[in-house]
């Protein structure tokens, strides 16, 4: 019953509260009634007033009810409403941001949990402040009226001074004086300044760090779980998959680097788990199968770069020609009909229209090999698991690309190959497992068994060859003859300059279907194109082929 | 002569004047124009901003004056000269302990200040430290990359200075009379030349502890990994008088 009339409220005051945060997308918000559940959970669920899943934000009846006493019913709701709001229009905002606050939190604190916790109580500040100074909000109110912890009275004390508006709030007389000296601190901080807010949460951490502890040690001694947040939690249910996904990218374009991602991947890997993020193949996904966040940073990462590939024609491609003639009946294509065989006329027993086959289309149709991708992972090139390599980044493009236009890719791992340093994969179109074989490391020697490379080459009429290394292979010359002999499109990028690359560039100068290509940045990925050819109308690798 | 108009293109011009008068399509959101409320929070931010602007002013000053090649030699005579060129300008700057410490972070913050030389940013914030209006300053700097020298010079009597995390060399040199604590580690030369108050190193100190000190003392919580000349005063390893003492000598590393 209480249900209905909170959602009435609801009803009644949605298109108010659009339009003072000017028409969010956000789905009209629900109510909840209270769970069935014990005593002392009953309790914990009365102290969460919002829930937000993806963009649906849920309102906890049991928690309005129970302010009923203190503050009108529609100015709890108004209140809670324009806090949630005002995380998807202000801050966060998107998931990248959060991880990033969180990123930085947790260089000051050093604990996952705790960094959470400052993470939330930061973003709460930033939301509640901005709309307080924004818009006409009831959340001063809401504070005035809230149940506080430790943590929450520093909060609303922080909120007193810095809104200048009064919440009741008197520091207490045993840990007053430490309290005043945290909430001078926090008043300093920017808030609504976002390209600060990097350095605002490191400050903010450091200054509320010994009451994080505190109640962490107490919460310890005690066995008691942590106390819920009225305003609802700040965890990964409030972004859908897609936000998810997106946000994984934006951050590990931005950090570029492993360690940090994989930190934060790592931290996050049950909540990522739970929201159905993993990788194809099931990983990521289960309790027992963890996220490899060194795979999915490559993976996130190579996804912010689009490598094209130029196709080729290919033979066993073609488009439908028109072969016999049949009947028209009503309801057949008219496109199809033949007006030669038809006499110009659209009658059934006349009409004939064209049955097409599809045909052996050779130069006319284009389209994208498979590709066999020859990775390097000795020790002369980086561990992709400690830390950025290049070459791993650009095969993961490279792979993207192929992938993309529906091709398959079969990789060989090498290091010492006639020693057993190597992996191979053979084609397949499952991006985790062509991953996982590239970001091995064997870091030996370098040196290639080509007789490894013949059981994925034969058989194959059209074939791109792909090589990242850094030349210094000990059997350099034989690859050069390899190369000489074969005719299909190579690209070969080697990872800086050096004297073995001059060698392999001299020696391959003259070979049109080989393209090569220098990377010493990562902005030097987007330029290779896969498979260019310098002259890339002429047909002699097909006609050799 | 040519009409203005053309006589075939016609106006049309609403009966009704209510269409007449010009609508702001943006009607709907004029309640949202100008109704920011200024804030405390913008007052504060605003004044610790041209507080902040003020101190790093007075630190590139000083870096002009005394690291014009940006080479700056620790010298008993450098130190005075370059502390007093600090006092100068942190005199005339009215800041609280929160902003020294902000100092401390942005001098890490290559964009805000250019250059962090290890000596002459110790002599700065030392002054600023004695010339605070608190008598107990607190500076949270576990979470800084780098330790900073020299801090605490010349601490006078009746201050307080309370340092979370690691001090670089020359901690506390030059004390006179004031109280130095030190959460984490102090290196080289801690308190020498000190005249008077007290050191307190909760972990590990080390070498040249105490050189040329005159008095006071010296508590480590940790080891000292070497003592220097000294003159007069005590220093204690873990509770234990190490100097004077029967054991330890002058420049004995251990």
């Amino acid at each position: 019953m209480e249900e209905q009339h909170y959602q009435s409220i609801i009803d009644e005051i949605w298109q108010k509260l659009k339009k003072k945060h000017l028409y969010p997308e956000i789905p009209m918000p629900k109510v909840r009634g209270p769970l069935e559940q014990g005593k002392g959970e009953a309790e914990e669920d009365e102290g969460v007033g919002l829930e937000m899943k993806q963009k649906q934000m849920t309102i906890n009846g049991a928690f309005v009810s129970k302010m009923k006493g203190k503050m009108p019913e529609e100015k709890v709701i108004e209140a809670l409403l324009d806090h949630g709001i005002t995380h998807y229009t202000f801050c966060p905002w998107d998931f990248h941001t959060h991880l990033r606050l969180y990123a930085e939190a947790k260089k000051v604190v050093g604990d996952k949990e705790l960094a959470k916790q400052v993470s939330n109580y930061f973003i709460d500040v930033i939301a509640d402040t901005h709309c307080v100074k924004k818009r006409f909000t009831e959340i001063p109110e809401l504070h005035r009226n809230l149940t506080k912890g430790a943590i929450d009275e520093v909060i609303a004390f922080l909120y007193q001074k810095i809104w200048g508006i009064d919440l009741g709030i008197q520091p207490s007389k045993t840990s007053g004086k430490t309290q005043a000296d945290i909430v001078r601190r926090l008043a300093r901080i920017p808030y609504l300044d976002r390209p600060r807010w990097g350095e605002s949460i490191q400050k903010f951490a450091r200054s509320l760090k010994p009451l994080l502890v505190e109640e962490q040690r107490q919460q310890e001694t005690k066995g008691e779980k942590g106390e819920s947040h009225p305003q609802g939690e700040h965890d990964l249910n409030h972004y859908s998959y897609e936000e998810i996904d997106q946000g994984l990218r934006d951050y590990a374009r931005q950090t570029m680097a492993l360690s940090e991602f994989k930190d934060v991947v790592e931290d996050f890997s049950e909540e990522l788990k739970g929201a159905g993020y993993g990788m194809e193949g099931g990983m990521g996904r289960g309790q027992k199968n963890p996220i490899d966040a060194d795979i999915l940073f490559y993976m996130k990462l190579a996804e912010n770069y689009s490598i094209p590939i130029k196709k080729v024609p290919l033979e066993q491609k073609g488009s439908l020609h028109p072969h016999s003639h049949s009947p028209w009946e009503v309801g057949s294509p008219f496109q199809e009909v033949d007006i030669w065989t038809s006499f110009g006329k659209i009658m059934p027993g006349i009409t004939q229209i064209w049955t097409k086959r599809e045909g052996k289309g050779r130069g006319k149709i284009e389209g994208t090999p498979d590709c066999l991708i020859a990775i390097d992972s000795s020790g002369s090139m980086i561990n992709p698991r400690k830390s950025l390599s290049y070459a791993v980044l650009g095969a993961a493009c490279a792979t993207n690309a192929y992938l993309r236009n529906d091709s398959k890719v079969a990789v060989y791992n090498f290091s010492d190959a006639p020693m057993g340093g190597k992996d191979i994969l053979n084609y397949t179109d499952q991006r985790e497992d062509i991953y996982r074989v590239l970001c091995k490391y064997f870091g030996g020697g370098t040196a290639l068994d080509l007789e490894d490379l013949m059981p994925l080459i034969q058989g194959k009429k059209n074939l791109d060859f792909f090589i990242i290394t850094d030349m210094k292979i000990t059997n350099l010359e034989a690859l050069i003859g390899f190369f000489g002999q074969i005719q299909n499109r190579v690209t070969a990028v080697h990872i800086g300059d050096n004297p073995y690359a001059a060698r392999f560039e001299k020696a391959v100068e003259r070979k049109k279907n080989i393209s090569i290509f220098t990377v010493k940045r990562k902005e030097d990925i987007p330029h290779i194109v896969l498979g260019r050819i310098r002259d890339y109308f002429n047909p002699t690798h097909i006609k050799n082929s | 002569m040519k009409p203005t108009v053309s006589p075939k293109k016609k106006f049309f011009i609403p009966s009704n004047k209510v269409y007449w008068t010009a609508k702001n399509p943006f009607e709907e959101f004029k309640a949202f124009i100008g109704s920011t409320p200024e804030l405390p929070l913008d007052q504060i931010v605003q004044c610790t901003e041209a507080i902040m602007d003020r101190i790093r002013w007075g630190y590139e000053k000083l870096l002009e004056e005394e690291a014009k090649e940006l080479v700056w030699m620790v010298q008993y005579n450098t130190i005075i000269k370059a502390y007093e060129v600090a006092e100068k300008y942190v005199k005339e700057v009215d800041y609280t302990a929160e902003d020294i410490e902000d100092f401390c972070f942005a001098l890490e913050n290559t964009q805000k200040i250019p250059y962090l030389i290890p000596g002459p940013a110790g002599v700065y914030i030392s002054a600023l430290c004695n010339y605070a209006k608190e008598e107990e300053i607190v500076l949270k700097l576990s979470e800084l990359k780098t330790e900073i020298n020299l801090i605490g010079f010349r601490l006078p009597r009746g201050k307080r200075l309370m340092i979370e995390g690691d001090t670089g060399d020359f901690t506390g040199i030059g004390l006179e009379g004031g109280e130095l604590v030190i959460e984490g580690n102090a290196k080289n030369w801690t308190g020498a030349g000190m005249r008077g108050g007290k050191i307190l190193v909760k972990k590990n100190i080390g070498l040249h502890t105490g050189e040329w000190m005159m008095g006071g003392e010296i508590y480590v919580g940790g080891r000292v990994r070497g003592l220097g000349n000294i003159v007069e005063g005590k220093v204690y390893e873990r509770d234990k008088l190490v100097y004077p003492g029967k054991v330890r000598y002058p420049n004995h590393f251990y």
